[in-house]
């Protein structure tokens, strides 16, 4: 036998983990350059943000088809079988959070190249993404780690981004009268709901982490049984 | 008590009485095979079983109960002991010239090893089923499934006999390939039907339990997933305790997997884990199952 059985499968396998992770990273950068496309109105930007999203799209579909020729070829069973499910989830994960920044882009040019109405709204906005991108990274370096600790930390950063979003909500809700403020704000909502998604997809992640690590999956957060 | 008498006995008249079971042995039933699905079977407790040929320690201190209409697959690697401990289940392992058993097994809370027991009237409640299909090949389909009947010291009625080797052929999934061509020699059948013949031989005597001893390493994969859709609906009336090498056998056809290793050639091999075959194959407790399922050593 040789030193380390299976040794082409594992390292296919491990291979595959990092393609997916790296998934991440893609999302990331899409996010930081939506993020700044709604700080500057950068239309242009928004519409790169959108085309680019064919990149996440297209390491979902690669990784995969990777992970179900892996299944179909190598029978994988125990953890193998745990990390190969859950990224199956993850990839899910990452192409719809790389969705997410489609669709904030894709309101910006809705709210106009105006001067944003209402800063404060912004800055809340600009705040939640990042504290999205800090959730994205922390998801990827626990199911590097297989760290089910910090995996289980995302629901306090989770909290934080969830708490801007109601913070983003009641701003709106005084904006006062006038229709065109109205209009941007109802757009900086949707931007804001889909960066709050974005910050449970990466829960979701975390969740996936601990599912690896123990066999057995339960959500950190039940959304219709709130502790 | 365990078992009925076979005409090859050499104990006195009233001990053989006293040994015979209540239930009537298959031959004699007016209803063998016939029993309906999810009766409830017999459970196999074995504790600190040792298995031993000559000086050789084969398997040491397994202990685990057998659940009754649950398959319990057997795995492991070559040499840990599996087939050994299986054949210890049914008294088979003590044929073996210098071999012997310390420990106990019982089926249903009875010593199937106790001193007044019969290895005979063991091995016909617990039947075996082996790797390679062992029909009688040149004696007939029917006489093949009779065979168990016909060593059996009361006399079985023509009417009844033709009852039983129906019974049971339907009972092993053969007898719509084989009722018309009854007379042709067991040997004439391919490997697959040769293997449903035996298991169907096995079950005309009304066993409690089926050992099977890879019976589907010598098989095609369609004859394989016959016999296991077979394994599948016997667990219903039977007990059923399989050794396989093929990990996704044991993962498709048992509810049970026992994983047996060794430390290293020459010591005796062991029970690693056991536990429900779902649970052993996605979240195995041990680093040594999990390396095993995952093929990471041979």
């Amino acid at each position: 036998m040789p030193e380390v059985a299976r040794a082409e499968y594992l390292e296919e396998l491990a291979n595959l983990e990092a393609s997916a992770l790296g998934g991440l990273d893609l999302v990331n950068i899409a996010l930081g350059r939506t993020l700044e496309a709604v700080e500057h109105q950068d239309v242009e930007l928004a519409q790169l943000v959108v085309a680019d999203d064919d990149r996440i799209d297209g390491r979902y579909l690669e990784v995969h088809q990777a992970l179900i020729t892996l299944l179909a070829t190598q029978s994988p069973v125990a953890t193998d079988l745990r990390l190969i499910s859950s990224l199956l989830h993850v990839l899910k994960n990452i192409e719809r959070m790389g969705d997410q920044c489609v669709n904030i882009c894709k309101v910006i040019p809705i709210s106009g190249n105006e001067p944003p109405a209402d800063r404060e709204m912004v800055e809340l906005i600009l705040k939640m993404g990042r504290h999205t991108k800090t959730l994205i990274s922390q998801a990827k370096r626990a199911f590097e780690e297989r760290d089910v600790e910090m995996a289980q930390d995302l629901v306090r950063l989770d909290d934080v981004v969830d708490d801007l979003n109601r913070d983003c909500f009641r701003l709106a809700l005084e904006i006062g009268d006038d229709a065109d403020r109205r209009e941007w704000a109802m757009t900086m909502l949707l931007a804001a709901r889909a960066l709050e998604r974005t910050a449970d997809n990466a829960v979701d992640i975390g969740e996936q982490v601990a599912f690896v690590v123990t066999g057995l999956f339960r959500e950190f957060e039940d959304a219709s049984h709130p502790s | 008590m365990l078992g009925a008498a076979t005409k090859k006995r050499s104990e006195p008249e009233e001990k053989r009485a006293e040994m015979a079971d209540s239930r009537a042995p298959g031959a004699t039933s007016t209803e063998p095979v016939t029993k309906a699905a999810g009766r409830p079977a017999k459970t196999i407790e074995a504790r600190d079983v040792n298995l031993f040929y000559g000086d050789f320690h084969a398997v040491e201190d397994v202990t685990m109960t057998i659940e009754p209409n649950k398959v319990t697959a057997l795995i492991g690697s070559s040499g840990c002991g599996k087939t050994t401990y299986l054949r210890s289940l049914n008294r088979m392992h003590e044929l073996t010239p210098g071999a012997r058993v310390e420990g106990h097994v019982a089926l249903d809370g009875e010593d199937i090893y106790g001193s007044r027991v019969d290895p005979v009237a063991v091995r016909r409640l617990i039947g075996m089923v082996f790797q390679q299909p062992n029909p009688f090949p040149t004696m007939s389909i029917y006489d093949n499934v009779a065979a168990g009947l016909n060593l059996n010291a009361k006399k079985v009625s023509k009417t009844q006999k033709d009852g039983v080797v129906e019974r049971s052929l339907r009972g092993a999934h053969l007898w719509d390939e084989v009722k018309d061509r009854l007379d042709k020699p067991g040997g004439s059948l391919s490997g697959g039907q040769q293997q449903r013949l035996c298991i169907a031989r096995a079950i005309a005597v009304e066993p409690e339990v089926l050992l099977m001893d890879e019976p589907c390493s010598a098989l095609d994969p369609v004859a394989t997933l016959a016999i296991e859709d077979l394994i599948g609906e016997l667990k219903g009336r039977y007990t059923i305790v399989i050794v396989t090498h093929n990990m996704q056998q044991a993962s498709r056809a048992s509810d049970i997997t026992a994983f047996f290793n060794l430390d290293e050639t020459g010591k005796p091999g062991h029970l690693v884990e056991m536990g429900p075959t779902t649970e052993l194959f996605t979240n195995p407790k041990k680093k040594e199952t999990e390396d095993y399922v995952s093929g990471r050593f041979g």
